[in-house]
C-alpha cells in the first residue's frame, strides 16, 4: 500500500514536472489553488477575451508571459494583422489599466509593402501614440537583440515583432529564446508574421487572421446604419492551442468599448446590386494539372524556413 | 611647376622653396619628384593635432605645416614649459617627424620663432629681442608688403619696431601694424580650436597600454567615476560623452554615446560604451594599445535627483531610459523613434516621427486632448507615398470607385464611406495643389482601403485616384 502511495507521489511529480516544461498550469497544484490561494491572484497572468467559447479554448485567455503568434497569409492581409495585435495590446490597456509604452518593431521590408504603422489609425485602438515607441532595425539579427532587450528591460507593457515570411535566422532555437526571457520578464511578445507558413515554434499560441467584411454602424437606438463600415471585423483561427483540431472565430473589435465580441454573419450588403454572375473570380486552371494531395496525417509542421 | 616642400638634403644642396622644376631638375638631374597631394597632407596634420589633444583640447591649426596649442594652464601637468616643449618635439621626433616649435605669449610670435628662430621658449621680457632678429618675412605678410620692405632695405623685424608707427601705417597699411601689435602681444589674437571644449572631461594616462574591450570599459568606468563628482558639483548629468582612445602609435579614436537623460553613474556610462563598442567593432583596431585614454562630457543637463527607493531597483522610468540609450548607441538615434503629433490635416504631416533619446516621456500617459486630432478614421497602416491605382466606375463628380486595380489585383469595392475632403495646404505646397477626397472602400474579402481622388472630375488634366493606406 505504502509502495503504491509512493509511486503516486512519483507520478505526480513527473507529471508536474512536465506540466512546467511544457508551461501549463500544473495539474497537481491546479486543485491545490484553487483551495488555497484564490483568494490571490495567480502568478501566470491571463488576458481574457471575455468570449466563453474562444476562452476556453484558450484554457483561459492568453498568457501574457510568452509569445503569441499573429499570422497572416498574404501581404495584404496586413491590415487586419496589425489590427488584431494591436486591438490586443487595446484590450490588454482596457483589461488592466496597465499604463505604459509598447514597442513596435517593424520589419523593413513589411514597412515599405504595408506601410508605417499610424499613430491616427492606432489612436482609435485606445493606445496613445505617445506610448508607442517605433524601432526599425536594419537586418533580423538587430530585430531579435531589439526583442530581447525590450523583454529584459521590462519597461514595456507589450512588444510587437513584426517579421515577414519564414526567415531561416528565426528558427526554433531563437524563438525559444525569446520565449525564456518572456516567460521570466512575465511580459508578453507578439510575433506578427506576416505571409508566412506555419512553422514549428516556441510560441504558446498561433493564431491566422483573415479580415472579415465589417457588421454596419450601430445606430444609438439599437438599429443599424445601412452601408456603413463600422468596426473592424477579424476571421481567427486558433491554429495552435492545446486543442485538437483547429477553431474559428469571427471576433468583432469595438473601438469605442475596447473588447471584443462575437460577430453575427453579415447580412446582404446594400451599397450595390452585383449582377448574379458577374464572370470566374479565378482563370481556368490550364497547363497542368493541381499537385497531389499529401498522404497521411499532419503530426508536425516541418521547418517552412 | 614648382617645388613646393624639400627634404634635408635638398636644403643642403641649396633648392629653394618655391623655386622652378626645370631649373632645380636642371641644377641636378638625379633627385626625386613627387605631385603634391594637399589632401593626404592635410589629413597628416589633422591626425597630429587630433594626436596632440593629449597635451590640450586647444588645437588649432596654423596653415598648411604648423598647428598652435594653447597650453594656458596645462604647462605644470608636464614638468614646466621647457620639459613639455622638449617632450612635444621629442615624441614627434620618435614618430618621424622633423618639428620645430617653441613656446611664447603670443601665437603670432611662436609661429614666427618656430618658422624662423631657433625655438625654445621665449620668456615675456624676451619678447621685443627675440622677434627683433627675426626677417620680416616672420610677420605673416602678404609677399607684396614683404617685397617693397625688402626693396627698403628692411629686412629685420627689428628695423620695423624703432620706426614711428604712423608713416608705417600710411605706407604699408594697417595689416602690418597689426601683426607686429599681435606678435608682441599688445593686441589679442585668438586661435580658433578645430573642436569645441568639452565642459567636463577626465583623462587616464596609462603605464601598459590596454587592449581588450573589457579593460576599456573598466578603465572608462573609472574614468567616469572621477567625473562623477564635478558633475555633482553642478548638479548636473552628461547627455553626450565622448571617449577618446590615443593609441600607442598615434592613432586617436574617438567614440560619442548619447544617453536620453541625464547620467552620472560611472556603470551607465561605460555600459553606453560598451553597446558602442559592439556596434563599432571591427572599426576600432587595437593594434599596440591605447596608452591614453579620455572622457569627456560634451553635453549635459540638469539631473533631478531623486531619492531611490530601497530595493535597488529604479523602477519603468530608469528601465526604459536605460533601453532607449543601449538602442541608441548600438543602432544609432535614429533607429528608435516616437511619434510626434503636427498640427496638420495632411496625413503624411500629422505624424511624424522623431528619435526616441530626443525626447523621453516624463508622462508617458498623458491625456491627447489635442483640438486638432481628426475625428475622422484614420488607417493603420499609411504607405510611404499614396500609390496609384486605377479605379473604375466611379460615380461622377464625387463618388467612390466600385472596382479598382492596386498592384495588378482588382479589388471589388462592396462598401464606401466617405468622402473626407482634405485640402492641399497652399504655404506648403503650390497653390494649385489639387484636393484630395478620402474613400474607405471595403473590398468583397473585407479589406478596407483608405482610397483618395486627387482633383476634380471636368479638371484638365482628369483627377487620379491614390491608395493612402489599409484599415484592419
Amino acid at each position: 500500500m505504502a509502495h503504491a502511495a509512493a509511486a503516486q507521489e512519483k507520478l505526480f511529480a513527473l507529471r508536474e514536472q512536465i506540466a512546467r516544461l511544457e508551461g501549463r498550469s500544473l495539474p497537481a497544484m491546479a486543485a491545490a489553488k484553487m483551495e488555497n490561494f484564490a483568494a490571490r491572484s495567480s502568478g501566470e497572468e491571463k488576458l481574457s477575451f471575455d468570449i466563453a467559447a474562444l476562452d476556453d479554448a484558450l484554457s483561459g485567455g492568453l498568457p501574457l508571459d510568452c509569445i503569441t503568434e499573429i499570422r497572416s497569409g498574404s501581404f495584404s492581409d496586413a491590415g487586419a494583422a496589425t489590427g488584431f495585435s494591436l486591438s490586443l495590446v487595446g484590450l490588454m490597456k482596457a483589461r488592466k489599466a496597465a499604463a505604459g509604452p509598447m514597442l513596435w518593431i517593424a520589419d523593413g521590408f513589411s514597412t515599405s509593402e504595408m506601410g508605417i504603422p499610424y499613430a491616427g489609425g492606432i489612436r482609435q485602438f485606445g493606445i496613445g501614440s505617445r506610448t508607442i515607441f517605433h524601432a526599425s532595425p536594419r537586418r533580423l539579427e538587430d530585430a531579435l537583440w531589439l526583442a530581447e532587450g525590450a523583454l529584459e528591460s521590462k519597461a514595456f507593457i507589450a512588444t510587437i515583432f513584426e517579421i515577414h515570411g519564414n526567415p531561416k535566422a528565426f528558427g526554433l532555437a531563437e524563438s525559444r529564446r525569446l520565449s525564456l526571457r518572456a516567460k521570466a520578464a512575465g511580459r508578453p511578445l507578439f510575433l506578427l508574421r506576416h505571409a508566412g507558413e506555419e512553422e514549428a515554434s516556441s510560441a504558446s499560441f498561433r493564431l491566422f487572421v483573415e479580415p472579415a467584411p465589417a457588421l454596419e454602424r450601430r445606430l444609438p437606438d439599437g438599429s443599424m446604419l445601412g452601408g456603413s463600415i463600422g468596426h473592424p471585423v477579424f476571421n481567427i483561427t486558433l491554429e495552435k492551442s492545446r486543442n485538437p483540431a483547429p477553431l474559428s472565430f469571427r471576433l468583432e473589435w469595438n473601438l469605442h468599448d475596447r473588447q471584443f465580441h462575437l460577430a453575427r454573419d453579415p447580412g446582404k450588403s446594400s451599397f450595390h446590386k452585383w449582377p448574379a454572375h458577374s464572370g470566374a473570380s479565378l482563370s481556368v486552371s490550364a497547363d497542368r494539372q493541381d499537385c497531389p494531395k499529401a498522404l497521411g496525417d499532419v503530426v508536425a509542421f516541418e521547418r517552412a524556413s | 611647376m614648382r617645388l613646393v616642400a624639400i627634404d634635408e638634403v635638398a636644403q643642403r644642396r641649396s633648392l629653394k622653396r618655391g623655386q622652378g622644376l626645370a631649373e632645380a631638375r636642371a641644377m641636378y638631374p638625379d633627385i626625386d619628384v613627387f605631385d603634391e597631394d594637399e589632401r593626404a597632407d592635410f589629413a597628416l596634420l589633422e591626425a597630429i593635432a587630433d594626436w596632440c589633444d593629449r597635451y590640450t583640447p586647444l588645437v588649432a591649426l596654423d596653415g598648411k605645416d604648423g598647428l598652435f596649442l594653447d597650453i594656458t594652464g596645462c604647462s605644470h601637468l608636464f614638468g614646466g614649459e621647457d620639459a613639455m616643449l622638449r617632450d612635444v618635439l621629442a615624441r614627434l621626433f620618435q614618430m618621424g617627424f622633423d618639428v620645430r616649435g617653441s613656446i611664447s605669449s603670443t601665437p603670432g610670435l611662436s609661429s614666427a620663432i618656430s618658422r624662423f628662430g631657433r625655438g625654445g621658449v621665449i620668456a615675456r621680457e624676451n619678447m621685443a629681442a627675440a622677434l627683433g632678429a627675426l626677417p620680416v618675412h616672420a610677420l605673416r605678410l602678404d609677399e607684396k608688403t614683404v617685397a617693397s620692405l625688402l626693396k627698403l632695405g628692411l629686412k629685420r623685424v627689428a628695423n620695423l619696431l624703432s620706426m614711428p608707427r604712423a608713416p608705417l601705417a600710411r605706407r604699408f597699411g594697417a595689416q602690418m601694424l597689426m601683426r607686429l601689435d599681435q606678435a608682441l602681444g599688445t593686441n589679442e589674437e585668438a586661435i580658433s580650436p578645430r573642436r569645441p571644449v568639452a565642459p567636463l572631461s577626465a583623462e587616464r594616462r596609462l603605464g601598459e597600454p590596454i587592449q581588450t574591450q573589457e579593460d576599456i570599459l573598466g578603465m572608462t568606468a573609472e574614468i567616469a567615476s572621477s567625473l562623477k563628482l564635478s558633475l555633482e558639483n553642478r548638479g548636473a548629468g552628461g547627455k553626450v560623452f565622448e571617449l577618446v582612445l590615443f593609441r600607442v602609435d598615434g592613432r586617436v579614436f574617438r567614440i560619442s554615446a548619447g544617453a536620453s537623460r541625464p547620467l552620472r553613474d560611472p556603470k551607465r556610462i561605460s555600459g553606453l560604451f560598451s553597446e558602442r563598442l559592439n556596434a563599432i567593432h571591427d572599426d576600432l583596431d587595437a593594434g599596440f594599445g591605447f596608452e591614453f585614454l579620455r572622457l569627456n562630457v560634451l553635453q549635459h543637463d540638469v539631473f533631478d535627483e531623486l531619492q531611490a527607493d530601497f530595493s535597488g531597483e529604479g523602477g519603468r522610468e530608469t528601465s526604459l531610459a536605460d533601453f532607449i540609450d543601449r538602442v541608441s548607441a548600438r543602432f544609432g538615434a535614429g533607429c528608435l523613434q516616437v511619434y510626434q503629433h503636427r498640427q496638420s490635416h495632411i496625413p503624411e504631416r500629422a505624424e511624424i516621427f522623431i528619435p526616441a533619446i530626443a525626447v523621453l516621456e516624463r508622462q508617458p500617459e498623458r491625456s491627447e486632448a489635442m483640438p486638432f486630432l481628426p475625428q475622422a478614421d484614420r488607417p493603420l497602416r499609411l504607405l510611404r507615398s499614396p500609390e496609384p491605382v486605377e479605379a473604375f466606375a466611379a460615380l461622377v463628380p464625387d463618388g467612390p470607385p466600385q472596382q479598382f486595380r492596386w498592384r495588378h489585383v482588382m479589388h471589388i469595392v462592396t462598401r464606401a464611406e466617405g468622402p473626407e475632403r482634405i485640402a492641399p495646404e497652399w504655404w506648403i505646397d503650390d497653390e494649385n495643389a489639387k484636393e484630395r477626397d478620402y474613400f474607405r472602400l471595403e473590398s468583397e474579402f473585407g479589406r478596407l482601403f483608405w482610397v483618395f481622388r486627387l482633383g476634380r472630375y471636368g479638371d484638365d488634366p482628369p483627377p487620379t485616384w491614390r491608395i493612402h493606406g489599409v484599415f484592419a
